[in-house]
């Protein structure tokens, strides 16, 4: 089998801004929340109240259904508020960082107790549905994508500069929590895949590197899980961002939990984006705010910072929107900052619209050709496609067929499943593939959709009642 | 500042039609026509936090100009057929038929059919999703322009009203509208002419206008080139003719040229399926070629080429076969759909002599097997899934 898998279906945006290779230390900041809602189908139960001190790696909440499975402080601290939205479901725990309480986080036990002891479980998702993994199952696989394909995503290689190490041994170590293979998947030439490659070889645990070529969604766990090791009905592969990676290969070496990484702040208007190296869970605020942004950009009413913008943990495509006072998501290595797009737009659906970014070649920036981009890298102004968050036209049956399959590299039928959803067929599901996919696979079908259908809530609901019924 | 101007009235009206307000009960006509004159100023909720610019008006509107070139050659070729036949054509305006005046000629003819097409569908259409509290969903701008361009140009208005009022009641809505219904609207309107009143579809009394009145179903006498060969004459219009679209038949399907162009624009913007557009033709070849190597007879013996641009064949295959609601949606049934339909449209064709043209019926016929050849194909990917899942599990057993 050869190690580069080419996936040929996909589609990468052309967004401008994405985030200059340069680093803000932002790990000053102050104050730090632990989400419930960033994890699929939790059912928190509350182990701190306000006021209470912590130290990093205590736990705040735990899942209920396994309450070995805690939820952790990322800095040590006290906790500043719990916030509980309708029906007082607990949305965030929130720390604020005080150094002089920190102690030492005394972990014991064999891996597996470590890391669900400091938190670092939580880091871990499973394929199928998303969520955190049962403790109790080993996974057929452990597939590890450690470059990210979507619009304006963070460079892995770079967020990663003088981790190699720390993420060798997290590989490694994850490697012993399967019988089956790890693999971690790459874009051919990448830097980070050589010391993977010298690991692969060197260690006696089945690690595998596996290269990815193509559009996006070649760096999404789901495509490489799809060509690597399809999961059938019952089975079970973990996955983990590589950054989480390292911070658990810092744990086996030095036995201390040190939750940083790296996060990318793009987005289009925004006028020097890079990187920045904070703490998990941190306030956007201090960094949302410092952003200055481009008042040129197409219906940016005012040179305001984040008036009219759109916070998104995560990419553009399937990321979170978070407010302005909010926190980075757990799994997220992405600040996306997108212009709203609440305008109306006259005679949009027959107007030339060079500016409007499309797959369908019904407007100028769908048929450009690839080889005009590589004569001409920069296009006029006029000509660049701009990005924001309306719709481009109201909801309506799904009529158009057919486009769906060319952004989508499962051998499923995405039009057929997300019908079957829709109708909550479950036999249906099973039979096309839901195990397979995430809502994060459709997000460039929910993109593309003529009929403005949101697909991505679909699939998770779908998602959702079939792991209720598994447990 | 027009613009404006525009949009601040639709503001003021706005909250009339709102939920709450007096005519709330027209909610969706207002929507229609706000959304007609601006894209909605929604935003996405969360997922997919931008979206493609395309819309379902988008989409519709590219077929629609990508019918021009046929509707306009389809008007000009209604005067000038007259002109050929007529022994009265207004000779003050010159002895030859000047472009101009056959698209006159035309334009009058048709713009009357085009306009029942559209206000009975759009009447009809805006009932239903009042009734619905739904908006105004834009299947039908398409099929309104397409209804017009495939009878003949003599079809009485208040027919073409019945038809249209059949196509979307029967054909659409009662299987819940836009993206829901299994035939081709249009092609229900045409087969509901086609079975009601065949003797103003067929023969050779209905092709060619005798008369500049749009109320006037008078006809002069000319045969199509499948209404001659399948009363055994050999077809007096040459290969030439029918490419350029210079003969009798339905008011815009008759010239291949105008309809290709059509087909580019949609093959470019990509809206059509190439693969139904194709295999509509090679089905079509294949037949013709088979029925070649028979030769029973002269009908059989016509080369297979010919079918391709014989009456509706082109319309057919670039505009209603590559319908995406009612043809086949997998990649690999859209294959198997268009080569079955170009194959029955050449067998009706040939060997059925009561339709001379098969195309409508064909259409017709592989949209009601579209959904089994889907699930014939879906079905393979299921297989595929379920023997994946025993083979590892065997494997597990093993191990």
């Amino acid at each position: 089998m050869s190690n580069i898998i080419n996936i040929k279906k996909g589609l990468d945006l052309p967004v401008e801004g994405a985030a200059a290779l340069r680093i803000t230390d932002a790990r000053h900041i102050a104050t730090y929340a632990m989400k419930p809602t960033d994890y699929v189908g939790l059912v928190p139960r509350l182990l701190v109240a306000e006021g209470d001190a912590v130290a990093a790696g205590d736990a705040l909440f735990c899942n209920k259904e396994d309450e070995r499975i805690r939820f952790t402080a990322p800095v040590s601290g006290h906790v500043k508020a719990v916030v509980r939205g309708e029906k007082r479901r607990l949305l965030a725990v929130v720390v604020e960082k005080d150094e002089s309480a920190a102690r030492p986080a005394q972990l014991s036990g064999d891996l597996k107790e470590q890391m669900l002891q400091c938190g670092l479980w939580t880091m871990l998702r499973q394929r199928p549905f998303g969520c955190v993994p049962n403790p109790n199952v080993k996974p057929k696989a452990i597939v590890i994508s450690c470059f990210d394909s979507a619009p304006l995503a963070p460079d892995y290689d770079f967020a990663l500069q003088g981790r190699e190490d720390d993420l060798c041994h997290g590989l490694e170590a994850l490697a012993s929590l399967t019988d089956g293979t790890l693999y971690a998947c790459f874009r051919p030439g990448q830097r980070m895949a050589r010391s993977v490659e010298q690991l692969s070889k060197s260690s006696k645990k089945d690690i595998q590197v596996r290269y990815f070529n193509g559009p996006h969604p070649a760096g999404n766990v789901g495509t490489q899980i799809a060509a690597l090791c399809p999961i059938n009905k019952g089975e079970v592969v973990w996955t983990m961002n590589p950054q989480d990676v390292a911070v658990l290969g810092h744990l086996v070496t030095t036995g201390e939990y040190r939750p940083e990484k790296v996060i990318a702040v793009a987005g289009p208007q925004i006028k020097n984006p890079h990187y920045y190296r904070i703490i998990a869970g941190a306030a956007v605020e201090s960094i949302a705010k410092s952003q200055t942004l481009n008042p040129d950009y197409p219906q940016m009413v005012e040179a305001q910072p984040m008036q009219g913008s759109r916070l998104i943990s995560g990419n553009i495509l399937s990321g979170t929107t978070i407010a302005a006072d909010s926190f980075i998501g757990g799994y997220d290595s992405l600040l996306s900052i997108l212009p709203e797009g609440d305008y109306y737009d006259f005679m949009g659906w027959l107007m030339p619209g060079l500016q409007k970014f499309s797959f369908s070649r019904t407007f100028w920036t769908g048929f450009v050709p690839k080889w005009l981009h590589c004569i001409y890298p920069e296009m006029p102004q006029c000509l660049t496609p701009k990005f924001d968050t309306n719709t481009h036209g109201a909801w309506r049956p799904l009529v158009v067929t057919g486009s769906f399959e060319r952004v989508f590299p499962f051998d499923i039928y995405p039009m057929q499943l997300i019908k079957a959803c829709i109708i909550g067929d479950i036999e249906l599901q099973e039979n096309l593939g839901i195990y397979e996919v995430e809502p994060e696979d459709f997000a460039l079908c929910e993109f593309i959709d003529t009929s403005k259908t949101e697909i991505q809530p679909v699939i998770r609901q779908a998602l959702e009642i079939l792991r209720k019924e598994a447990l | 500042m027009q613009m404006n101007n525009l949009r601040n009235f639709f503001d003021k009206i706005k909250p009339t039609f709102s939920e709450g307000g007096k005519l709330s009960w027209l909610g969706s006509t207002f929507e229609g026509f706000e959304s007609f004159a601006f894209s909605p100023n929604t935003v996405t909720k969360s997922g997919s936090h931008v979206r493609d610019g395309v819309d379902l008006k988008r989409t519709m509107i590219t077929v629609v100009i990508a019918l021009m070139p046929a509707l306009l050659f389809g008007m000009w070729n209604i005067g000038y057929q007259t002109s050929l036949h007529a022994e009265n054509w207004p000779y003050e305006l010159g002895t030859a038929a000047s472009w101009w005046y056959c698209l006159l000629f035309g334009f009058v003819r048709m713009l009357p059919m085009i306009a029942v097409s559209y206000i009975v569908g759009l009447g009809i259409e805006f009932t239903f999703a009042q009734i619905r509290h739904h908006d105004i969903y834009e299947g039908f701008l398409v099929t309104g322009i397409i209804i017009p361009m495939i009878v003949p140009v003599t079809t009485p208005l208040w027919q073409l009203a019945l038809a249209v009022a059949f196509a979307v009641i029967i054909g659409k809505e009662v299987f819940g509208g836009t993206g829901m219904n299994f035939l081709n609207p249009a092609l229900v309107a045409r087969a509901f002419l086609f079975f009601s009143y065949p003797t103003h579809m067929s023969g050779d009394q209905v092709w060619i206008a005798a008369k500049m009145n749009p109320f006037s179903t008078d006809a002069l006498t000319g045969a199509t080139t499948m209404g001659e060969l399948s009363t055994g004459i050999n077809p007096s219009a040459s290969a030439l003719d029918m490419i350029i679209g210079t003969v009798p038949g339905c008011t815009c399907e008759t010239s291949v040229i105008a309809i290709a162009l059509g087909a580019i624009m949609l093959l470019v913007s990509g809206i059509a399926s190439w693969r139904i557009m194709l295999s509509v033709f090679i089905g079509g070849g294949l037949m013709g070629g088979l029925f070649n190597i028979i030769g029973a007879n002269a009908y059989m013996q016509l080369p297979f080429y010919y079918h391709f641009i014989m009456g509706g064949f082109a319309f057919g295959a670039v505009f209603m076969a590559t319908d995406p609601v009612t043809s086949a949606q997998t990649n690999c049934g859209k294959w198997v759909y268009g080569l079955l339909i170009g194959a029955f449209a050449v067998l009706l064709r040939v060997l059925n002599p009561a339709y001379p043209e098969g195309m409508m019926l064909s259409i017709l016929l592989m949209n009601c097997f579209a959904p089994l050849i889907d699930h014939c194909v879906v079905s393979r990917n299921i297989k595929m899934r379920q023997r994946r899942a025993k083979l590892n599990q065997g494997k597990e057993v093993q191990a």
